[in-house]
């Protein structure tokens, strides 16, 4: 039994891993059929991992309602959310629908869930991130002091790239479009490719890690 | 508290005004101050110019609604040129939350140009898996998207013809307001399936796709608004991103006459400080 | 206008500037289109979900009889045994098979992809191929492509690597290469900054179009009026509860 929970899932991460490393360098027909295979089957275990990212949801959400924990009412709202949308998006449509499931629009025409979507989703969604543009002012107006050499630096890039990227910008001071690509293009792409070097440096070494076992924190839940 | 001080601790909400303000005005009163075309964003159009009639374009709508506003005009940008150019479109998106935006804009364009579903473009929706999925397309489209998102079999649909894989799609774009978004495309599908990438994002990723674009790992970036507004002039058609860009104008000099202001003050609080001792 | 666009206008508009009361103080309007808005996108995602089952599942297996699809579906069930504590180990099994397939896939196509294709664009030729078969260095500073810049662009790399990967002590030399790499940093970061004004900005005017468009009497001036009655909402709110001010960032 030991064997089935400790070793089972290292040795098949381990054989999975390794195949599909070696498969990339072995263009055969048949190492190709198994990478056919094997992204669809990861495709389809994605689905199930939906569930999982939403079921958490929903116990933090009951165990508040439950306990009467402050904001309860808040969590009702929540689960109202998800009833009512569950219930348009998944009954509303077979009335009509040829195909179970929910979809924006059926011949161009907008569905019940499509109107959930258009006028209550993508409003609060936008807005939720809108409201940032308010907080970037702010914070630049409270923190973006020339302390030091550094920090004027930084300053005087993000003044040029906020002159260079607006037509404004442009109009006043031509040249700040030109030195806008420039620190694009040449400064900014050199930081960012070491970055990207350095990160997949990383990310291959993590990888090599969890393929020989000495990474495991990924599974981690479940008693032993 | 001196004046500077006070100044410096002004409250935000007074800040929060005048960025609504400087946003609130130039929509209602638009002044279509120029706006130059930049290379970058050239090189996709001119890269679609290039395609042949019938060419395959895919269109991925790597976003959700919360980049709506920078996103959607690159899309409904790009798809009016590619129908407008008789390519034939497949449209799809790897954000869950951005599946009814991408089909409503796809649909919108291609009804506005009287292209039919399923003959002149395709949209197969989302489907999980992210990097695995990009590769089950690059080995096999009709497996790893049976149906569209209609219910429709791949298979039989005309505009999918002679496309089994990747390998068969002349460009790709993919409009990203992160990851999964150009980088994944690279990594799981032109790295090996080899075609054409261009990148279309939003101004928080944009820098970060500059080593891409120079490496001609993609071949043209379509940065944020601005380069929305930039691919809405190429293709002579003005839209709510040429609209912006005037409003953008006025909320960047408002943060760039906020930031002058807080060091005018920070530096006369420091001259103050050390004149006291 | 149709009855539902109208009603939809009304609608997005409320919950938009319920939404937009935050910049004021946090309040009731605010919390309730917050959890609202995380609600409607789980019911979504679940519903998603639902239709992929048929798309990704039951419709190959019925129309085309491909019944090895129901062997991943094996192992994603296991990867839900991680709510039956008895059981849980067993989603073990489906999640070392994930990341086992996942690493195996990433490892190589990120050291072709993102490691040696942009080592071997860092150290390019510092001469350049002109017209006529002339072969020199360029000196274009705005051109990104010129000598100049590929020299740029190699000092850029490497002394940002070497901030960085070298922890020793930062002394001579070594200090020269991390404090270029500083500089570089904060270009970028700068610009950077720059960058993602504008992407925040461009939210916010998404919303104020759609605040406009939906201002128009076609709508019922669905704005005007539901921006009055959140103003009387938070002002009746604040004279009931006087609340402290707001925090200073």
């Amino acid at each position: 039994m030991t064997f089935l929970r400790r070793q089972l899932p290292l040795v098949i991460t381990f054989v999975a891993g390794v195949i599909f490393t070696l498969q990339y360098y072995v263009p055969h027909p048949k190492s190709e059929i198994l990478l056919t295979e094997g992204s669809l089957w990861i495709q389809i275990i994605g689905l199930f991992a939906l569930v999982l990212g939403v079921t958490s949801l929903f116990h933090i959400h009951a165990v508040k309602i439950k306990r009467q924990e402050p904001g309860w009412g808040y969590s009702l709202i929540l689960y109202f959310g998800i009833v009512v949308t569950l219930a348009v998006g998944l009954f509303v449509q077979w009335v009509g629908g040829q195909h179970p499931g929910g979809k924006e629009t059926i011949d161009g025409a907008m569905t019940a869930f499509g109107w959930i979507y258009t006028y209550t989703m993508v409003p609060l969604q936008g807005t939720m991130f809108a409201i940032l543009a308010f907080f970037i002012a702010s914070a630049a107006y409270r923190s973006f002091r020339a302390r030091s050499k550094e920090a004027a630096l930084l300053l005087t890039a993000a003044v040029i790239v906020m002159m260079g990227r607006v037509p404004l910008g442009e109009y006043l001071l031509p040249v700040t479009g030109d030195i806008t690509l420039w620190i694009l293009n040449v400064l900014n792409a050199s930081v960012r490719r070491a970055i990207l070097i350095g990160i997949s440096l990383g990310a291959v070494a993590l990888s090599i890690k969890i393929i020989f076992g000495l990474e495991r924190a990924y599974l981690g839940g479940g008693k032993e | 508290m001196s004046f500077p001080e006070k100044m410096l601790r002004i409250d935000r909400r007074i800040i929060f005004f005048v960025i609504g303000l400087c946003t609130l005005l130039p929509l209602l009163y638009p002044v279509d101050l120029p706006i130059i075309v930049t290379p970058e964003v050239r090189m996709v159009y001119d890269y679609i110019e290039s395609l042949p009639d019938g060419s395959v374009f895919l269109l991925s709508m790597d976003f959700d609604p919360a980049s709506k506003p920078e996103l959607e005009p690159q899309a409904i940008a790009l798809l009016r040129h590619a129908f407008s150019r008789n390519l034939r479109v497949i449209a799809m998106t790897l954000w869950l939350p951005g599946t009814g935006l991408a089909e409503q804009t796809v649909n919108r364009v291609a009804q506005e140009l009287g292209k039919v579903n399923g003959e002149d473009y395709v949209f197969l929706g989302y489907s999980p898996g992210v990097g695995a999925l990009i590769i089950g397309m690059g080995q096999d489209l009709y497996k790893a998207f049976p149906s569209d998102y209609y219910g429709n079999p791949t298979k039989t649909l005309a505009v999918l013809k002679d496309v089994p894989n990747l390998r068969h799609v002349d460009y790709v774009v993919s409009l990203a307001a992160g990851t999964p978004g150009v980088e994944t495309w690279y990594l799981f599908g032109k790295d090996k399936y080899q075609f054409e990438l261009g990148g279309g994002c939003t101004g928080v990723i944009a820098p970060g796709l500059y080593p891409l674009l120079r490496s001609g790992q993609i071949n043209g970036l379509i940065g944020g608004m601005r380069g929305a507004a930039e691919y809405e002039l190429l293709i002579d058609q003005s839209g709510s991103a040429v609209a912006g860009m005037d409003a953008q104008s006025a909320t960047h000099f408002a943060i760039i006459v906020l930031v002058i202001l807080c060091n005018t003050f920070y530096f006369m609080t420091r001259r103050a400080a050390a004149r006291g001792g | 206008m149709p009855f539902d666009v109208v009603l939809g206008a009304w609608v997005a508009v409320g919950l938009t500037l319920f939404i937009f009361t935050f910049l004021y103080e946090d309040n009731p309007l605010f919390k309730l289109a917050e959890h609202l808005y995380v609600g409607i996108s789980v019911g979504y995602t679940i519903v998603k979900g639902y239709e992929l089952v048929f798309r990704l599942i039951y419709d190959p297996i019925v129309d085309e009889g491909e019944w090895s699809r129901l062997i991943p579906v094996g192992i994603g069930i296991l990867m839900l045994t991680r709510y039956v504590p008895k059981i849980a180990w067993l989603s073990r099994i489906a999640f070392a098979f994930v990341v086992g397939v996942g690493s195996g896939l990433a490892i190589p196509r990120l050291i072709s992809s993102y490691i040696l294709k942009q080592v071997e664009d860092t150290v390019r030729p510092l001469v350049s191929v002109l017209e006529g078969g002339l072969i020199r260095p360029t000196f274009d500073i705005l051109n990104p492509e010129s000598s100049l810049n590929s020299l740029v662009i190699l000092i850029g790399v490497m002394s940002v690597l070497f901030y960085f990967f070298f922890s020793i002590e930062h002394r001579g030399p070594v200090k020269v290469a991390a404090r270029t790499g500083i500089f570089f940093l904060m270009l970028s970061f700068g610009a950077a900054f720059g960058y993602t004004v504008m992407a925040r900005m461009s939210l916010l005017i998404g919303r104020f179009r759609d605040l406009i468009e939906f201002a128009r009497p076609e709508y019922g001036r669905a704005t005007l009026w539901l921006l009055a009655v959140t103003i009387v909402i938070l002002v009746t709110a604040a004279f009931r509860r006087p609340s402290a001010p707001p925090e200073q960032e």
